[in-house]
């Protein structure tokens, strides 16, 4: 089913709008700074919906590379995705803590920065820059 | 102040015995803030002062009663604290474990000092002001203060085992956070011959700042003993630069200028080496935080939507991180 317009990050950017322009407004001023944190929430939301899974596909990429893995036959999506992500890199942080990556921790490092700047490119743009 | 608030009779009380005379009626109100302790602020006609407790049911890292020994010890020291005034045992005048200090005038909120003009002379002076109460604070003879953590012969290695520890409590896999650990294991700067007594978390969140300058140290409850620049690279790391990030300290100044300072102080000569590996443990530190905060909200032991956006902020001190391992 397709929904009616606007999308989700259409939707999120009305509501970020509104908390940013009009509600940091109406509430007390030591109430403002946390009015702002809900209003960046929605923006980083409306982008990592933007950015779909590009991001994810890239970082089960990387962490393959990382740890020498074949990459995977199928290519799975969503929560699938997700998940797969997340238990590479569990086996990366694991394999790290255990210094079986010591001799190429300044690689492994260098390698991990197009990791953490996909992260922020959703979390804080020009962060990286 | 509510049932959960200290009374205002029994503090009332506290104060005539501590300074001699009836304050007058006390209003107490809460301090927002604090990670482990409560603060509020006691208010009587002529004068105010402030009251830090522990929740009650719950303890700190550092006893209460050793946080005062290291607050009466750096005041002795020649830093800049409020002057505590009396103490309460849990199940005392106050509730749980607490004491009464001066209240100091002034303000703790970061992004102020760094960019409102009534701080400009402040600015000006608050390198060298943060060097020289860090070099006294490194100067107080850890003999001398009771009941505080001590980090072993090998401060870096333990500050590498705290954090993994914390990390593997949380469960949360972060590759950047542990590929910085690792190299953090393996290029540790040689113990300092002397440990010292290490605020644990100084930067000007915790300190309170007048049109004048540095007014006070506050917040206590990490201090340790261990290696001084550990304070001084939680000092330096990005995240407390709040967009300055020409000026590496706090948003302030330049390293060389807060080093120089230091030393100058009476503080030992801190190698860049040792600085920047206390800067990458910071940001360590940071990510490590900001995982818990967000892992706390998860999990429903403490809610809140700023507690969760935390967890999409650790990518900012994975950031700093590897590019200080460049």
């Amino acid at each position: 089913m397709t929904q009616d317009r606007p999308d989700a990050p259409e939707l999120l950017d009305a509501v970020a709008e509104f908390l940013a322009a009009e509600v940091s407004e109406l509430v007390p001023r030591e109430e403002r700074f946390q009015v702002l944190v809900g209003a960046n929430l929605c923006a980083i939301l409306g982008r990592e919906l933007r950015a779909g899974d590009a991001p994810l596909r890239d970082d089960l990429a990387l962490m393959g590379e990382l740890l020498g893995a074949d990459p995977p036959a199928t290519s799975p999506g969503g929560v699938e995705l997700r998940d797969a992500v997340r238990e590479a890199e569990a086996e990366l942080a694991r394999r790290l803590r255990a210094g079986e990556l010591d001799g190429d921790l300044e690689a492994v490092a260098f390698r991990l920065r197009d990791h953490v700047r996909r992260k922020l490119e959703i979390a804080r743009p020009g962060y990286a820059d | 102040m509510g049932a959960e608030g200290p009374d205002e009779d029994a503090v009332r009380e506290a104060l005539a015995d501590a300074t001699g005379s009836d304050p007058g009626p006390v209003r107490i109100a809460r301090i927002p803030g604090g990670a482990s302790r409560e603060t509020f602020v006691a208010e009587a006609p002529a004068h105010r002062w402030v009251l830090r407790r522990d929740p009650p049911g719950a303890q700190s890292f550092v006893p209460l009663e050793a946080e005062i020994g290291v607050v009466r010890a750096a005041l002795g020291a020649g830093v800049p604290v409020p002057a505590p005034l009396c103490f309460e045992p849990r199940g005392g005048r106050f509730g749980s474990a607490g004491y009464l200090m001066d209240h100091v005038e002034g303000t703790s909120v970061a992004a102020r000092i760094l960019h409102r003009d009534r701080y400009a002379v402040a600015r000006g002076r608050l390198v060298a002001e943060l060097a020289s109460a860090l070099a006294r604070v490194h100067s107080i003879d850890v003999e001398e203060v009771a009941g505080v953590a001590r980090s072993g012969d090998d401060p870096a290695l333990a500050a590498c085992e705290l954090w993994e520890g914390e990390l593997d409590r949380i469960g949360e896999p972060l590759p950047a956070v542990e590929v910085g650990l690792r190299w953090l294991r393996l290029n540790r700067p040689p113990p300092v011959e002397r440990p010292a007594l290490v605020h644990g978390d100084f930067r000007l969140g915790n300190l309170i700042v007048d049109d004048d300058g540095l007014a006070a140290v506050i917040d206590w409850e990490l201090c340790h003993v261990g290696d001084p620049g550990e304070d001084v690279g939680w000092l330096c790391i990005r995240s407390w630069r709040f967009g300055n990030d020409d000026r590496p300290v706090a948003g302030l100044g330049a390293p060389a200028e807060l080093l120089d300072a230091y030393a100058a102080a009476g503080g030992r000569r801190l190698e860049p080496e040792r600085l920047r590996w206390w800067e990458a443990l910071g940001n360590v530190k940071w990510a490590v935080i900001c995982a818990r905060q967000a892992h706390d909200h998860l999990t429903g032991r403490r809610r809140g939507h700023e507690l969760a956006s935390l967890g999409r902020r650790i990518c900012e001190p994975e950031w700093d991180l590897l590019e200080l391992m460049r």
